[in-house]
């Protein structure tokens, strides 16, 4: 009981903080809605016992990529007559809703195939830390030791995209 | 044969590759240091004697086989095998190739030789004489050739090189002219040629197409379709020969030079039409209408063109309208079946004409390049060589015995009177005395009575040795070639006659000695009285008559030139700049153009598409999920 | 029931989707990039949890390393342009334009 209404508040808010962020004019409300989605999204990973994304997805998403976002916003000091004048925005807004119907439309119907299944809460050995260190370092080391090398070369990419030019550039 | 035949093959080939030598030497050597012109010369004159030499053998090799399987052939390569076509590029060598090839080699080499002379102090010496080879390369590929396809190309090649030759001296725009004339009227000519041979294909061709394989399926023909062919073979013939309606283009011929004249307009060229008839002498000979239209066409031409040749003041026109007449007398030799005496036409004719033009060139050239018989006179004294080689042909061409001429001249008369034809006999009698009168008016003209320019006449003097001799040899030709086909009622044998005969369908017409001796009594007097007129209005000097009347029209030629412009060659040319300025920028360019501006704007539209924004590209990827998903979506049903 | 997560996960996709090509503001295209890699996220976690099997997790794991690596380079480009023309509309850079 208790389950299925949480289910359905996190649910709620996860759609109205996407609509949020996609209506909103300035970026500042939409990241905020977004936040909203986030944390949502992480009431809805617990639900499906998965407690240690729930966990990350709180300090990295929410904590970590959004405040930078948020940063990036705040230094770039945009003033409302800088964002760009959306005249056209609910018609464009509507016929993506339109366009995209096709879309959604075959992702449910594929959904309807598979097996319904009642969601309860799995014992210990599932969504845990040392359960997923544990498949981490056993079959999905490459992929995890690509994604460091991925990382070190967006932080390289990324001081030297944004840091200072020499003078005669 | 059992031996190789191989030799054949390199008659035509040594003036060919002399030809494609002297050019490349030529042209690789033209800017960098002087060849003496002599190395041309010589280098040229080296292809055609080496195939007279190999005639020679042909001639030899011929007469050591029996009567009746007298020929052989040489396959070069397969030309090309098409369905039921199959074609070599062979070469056959029969008496009557044989005959053509010994004249057409030797004379070829005595003007080849005597142009060394001609054309000494010319600047375009070396393209001369390897157009000249050429020439001789491709009338001996006409004349061996074993089927009317390779005959058709050695045709189409002496015609190339009458052009070429023809507008020689390109630096006035008159001659090449003239050139464009003579290709173009040949050009006409050429397609009555070609729809001959389809025809003779669509009709027997299957069962092979050459001349042996021809003349044994003959018989399967009807009647009708071998008169159309050798009616449409013989609108060939009068391009080539220049006959009624195509012989407008040979006076102006006369413009290149004279050694030219000498060898493609009198002696081989416009020869190849009688030798095509004779070689089909099979089919004209099953269609009796066929022969009379060539005979009648014949010898109008003759009698059209002595008339235009009466009153005439170029001395080389006066020699080409002679020409055309002669060539007609060859016509209506062939057309009354009497094939081996106007083959033996061809023959004399070669001699003396070639000889006349070449006394013509000679008297030419000596006084520096004047042609106007009313500015010559006296000039007996100045070139007795000249003037004795030029009289020993005249008398051959008016037909005065024991000369050359008159041997074969009486054979045609014959022939045509003993096979009924009595207007065509008479008409060739009156041609005969035509024929006498204007050659001696030019003689006693050119080299009787007192000078007209003197001061020409005081530089005169006597030609070159290199030019003499050949007029010389020609000279004895002339004289002697007569006794090769001697009537019985003198004693000979006729051999010329006998030696064609395998190759010819030659119906010989049994006439009395009655018959005989009054055709030989008329034609001497003919020869006579034209003789005596000449020599009374022009034999004591004579001043250069105003025409009028009659005159006046037949000097002008009838105005049959300024008819053609009228008739064909204007509205041909309207016809042809309406098609450029009207027709062809609508109905041509406008679908190329419209196709383009099509793409173009096409192209403009679809440009609408390239917004550059990368969020429209979004939307199309969005899109083209959205049709993939519905498809997908129709597939799970 | 699994369903609803799923059909959950759909719908933030969509919302996503719209998100990407409606909106000319260069931070909402990006957030909404984000909103669909978390919705996939929530995909891999509901199917993890359906299968019983821990990859799920793991997937979602490596696509939020991933998303913050391209969060780090996409704010910096953005950083870059906002320094060259002053602006942040999706539609001033069109010089692919045919």
């Amino acid at each position: 009981m208790l389950v299925d209404l949480l289910f359905t508040c996190f649910a709620v808010f996860s759609v109205l903080g996407a609509l949020g962020l996609i209506i909103f004019r300035h970026p500042m409300n939409g990241a905020m809605s977004f936040l909203v989605t986030l944390v949502s999204l992480a009431g809805l990973y617990a639900l499906l016992s998965a407690k240690l994304l729930f966990a990350l997805q709180l300090i990295v998403y929410a904590g970590a990529i959004m405040s930078l976002v948020v940063f990036v916003i705040m230094f770039l000091n945009i003033q409302p007559d800088q964002l760009p004048a959306e005249k056209t925005k609910i018609t464009y807004l509507v016929a993506g809703g339109v366009a995209v119907t096709p879309v959604a439309f075959f992702l449910l119907k594929v959904v309807n195939r598979l097996p319904n299944m009642p969601v309860s809460f799995a014992d210990e050995g599932f969504g845990g830390v040392k359960e997923v260190g544990l498949i981490f370092f056993r079959e999905w080391l490459v992929p995890f030791e690509i994604v460091s090398i991925l990382l070190l070369t967006a932080l390289v990419g990324a001081v030297v995209l944004a840091g200072k030019r020499e003078k005669n550039k | 044969m059992e031996h190789s035949t191989f030799y054949l093959g390199m008659i035509p080939l040594y003036p060919l590759l002399g030809a494609v030598c002297i050019g490349l030497f030529h042209v690789l050597t033209c800017k960098r240091w002087q060849v003496p012109p002599l190395v041309y010369g010589l280098l040229a004159c080296v292809g055609p004697a080496m195939s007279f030499f190999l005639a020679l053998r042909v001639f030899f090799e011929l007469r050591a086989l029996p009567l009746d399987a007298r020929f052989f052939t040489y396959k070069a390569f397969t030309w090309f095998s098409v369905g039921d076509l199959h074609l070599d590029m062979g070469f056959l060598a029969d008496p009557l190739s044989g005959l053509m090839l010994l004249f057409v080699t030797f004379i070829g080499t005595l003007i080849h030789v005597y142009s060394i002379g001609y054309m000494s102090g010319d600047k375009s010496y070396a393209k001369f004489f390897a157009y000249m080879n050429l020439f001789l390369g491709s009338m001996l590929i006409l004349v061996l050739g074993d089927s009317p396809v390779v005959m058709f190309v050695g045709w189409e090649g002496v015609g190339l090189c009458s052009y070429l030759l023809i507008s020689y001296y390109s630096e006035d725009r008159d001659n090449v002219l003239a050139g464009n004339k003579a290709f173009i009227v040949n050009r006409i000519g050429d397609l009555g040629f070609v729809l001959g041979m389809g025809f003779l294909f669509w009709a027997i061709g299957s069962h092979g197409f050459d001349f042996l394989s021809l003349k044994a399926n003959a018989h399967m023909m009807t009647e009708s379709s071998i008169l159309i062919v050798c009616l449409l073979l013989f609108v060939g013939a009068t391009g080539k020969s220049a006959q009624i309606p195509l012989y407008v283009w040979l006076p102006d011929a006369m413009a290149g030079p004279t050694p030219v004249s000498a060898l493609i307009h009198a002696a081989t060229m416009v020869t190849a039409g009688v030798y095509m008839v004779a070689r089909f002498s099979f089919l004209y000979v099953e269609v009796a209408a066929a022969g009379m239209i060539v005979a009648w066409i014949g010898i109008l031409t003759a009698l059209v063109a002595a008339i235009f040749g009466m009153f005439q003041d170029d001395i080389k026109k006066v020699l080409a309208y002679s020409t055309v007449s002669q060539l007609g007398y060859m016509f209506a030799g062939v057309g009354v079946t009497a094939y081996s005496a106007g083959i033996f036409h061809v023959f004399t004719h070669a001699f003396f004409k070639a000889l006349l033009f070449l006394g013509a060139g000679a008297v030419i050239y000596v006084l520096h390049h004047e042609q106007n018989i009313w500015k010559m006179g006296g000039l007996k004294k100045k070139m007795p060589i000249t003037y004795w080689t030029m009289l020993i042909g005249a008398l051959a061409l008016a037909g005065c015995p024991p000369f050359a001429g008159f041997f074969s001249k009486d054979e045609i008369l014959y022939s045509a009177l003993a096979n009924g034809h009595f207007f065509i006999w008479l008409i060739g009698v009156l041609v005969a005395a035509m024929t006498a009168y204007y050659t001696f008016r030019m003689i006693f003209v050119v080299f009787h009575g007192q000078p007209r320019d003197q001061q020409a006449y005081d530089h005169a003097h006597e030609a070159p040795l290199v030019m003499t001799v050949p007029l010389i040899i020609l000279a004895i030709g002339a004289l002697f070639a007569g006794f090769y086909n001697l009537p019985a009622m003198f004693g000979g044998e006729q051999m010329i006659s006998h030696w064609l005969a395998p190759s010819v369908a030659d119906q010989h017409p049994h006439g009395s000695f009655l018959l005989e001796f009054f055709v030989i009594a008329t034609s001497v007097a003919a020869f006579a009285f034209g003789l005596w007129v000449a020599y009374k209005r022009f034999g004591k000097g004579a001043e250069e008559p105003v025409f009028t009347g009659f005159a006046r029209f037949a000097y002008h030629k009838f105005y049959v030139d300024e008819l053609y412009d009228a008739v064909f060659v204007r509205p041909y040319k309207a016809i042809g700049a309406e098609i450029s300025e009207g027709v062809e920028p609508n109905m041509t360019d406008a679908p190329v153009t419209g196709v383009v501006r099509l793409y173009m704007r096409v192209g403009t539209l679809v440009k609408v598409l390239q917004s550059g924004y990368v969020r429209v590209y979004a939307i199309y990827m969005v899109l083209g999920l959205g049709i993939m998903s519905f498809i997908l979506s129709q597939s799970l049903n | 029931m699994i369903h609803d997560y799923l059909v959950l996960s759909v719908i933030l996709f969509c919302l996503g989707v719209v998100g990407v090509f409606a909106r000319r503001n260069f931070f909402t295209v990006f957030m909404s990039v984000e909103l669909m890699l978390n919705a996939s996220n929530l995909a891999f976690i509901a199917f993890a949890r359906l299968q019983q099997n821990m990859d799920g997790h793991v997937l979602a794991l490596l696509i939020m390393a991933v998303a913050a690596a391209e969060a780090a380079l996409a704010l910096a480009v953005v950083i870059l342009l906002h320094k060259q023309t002053g602006k942040l509309d999706t539609n001033v850079f069109s010089l692919l334009k045919g």
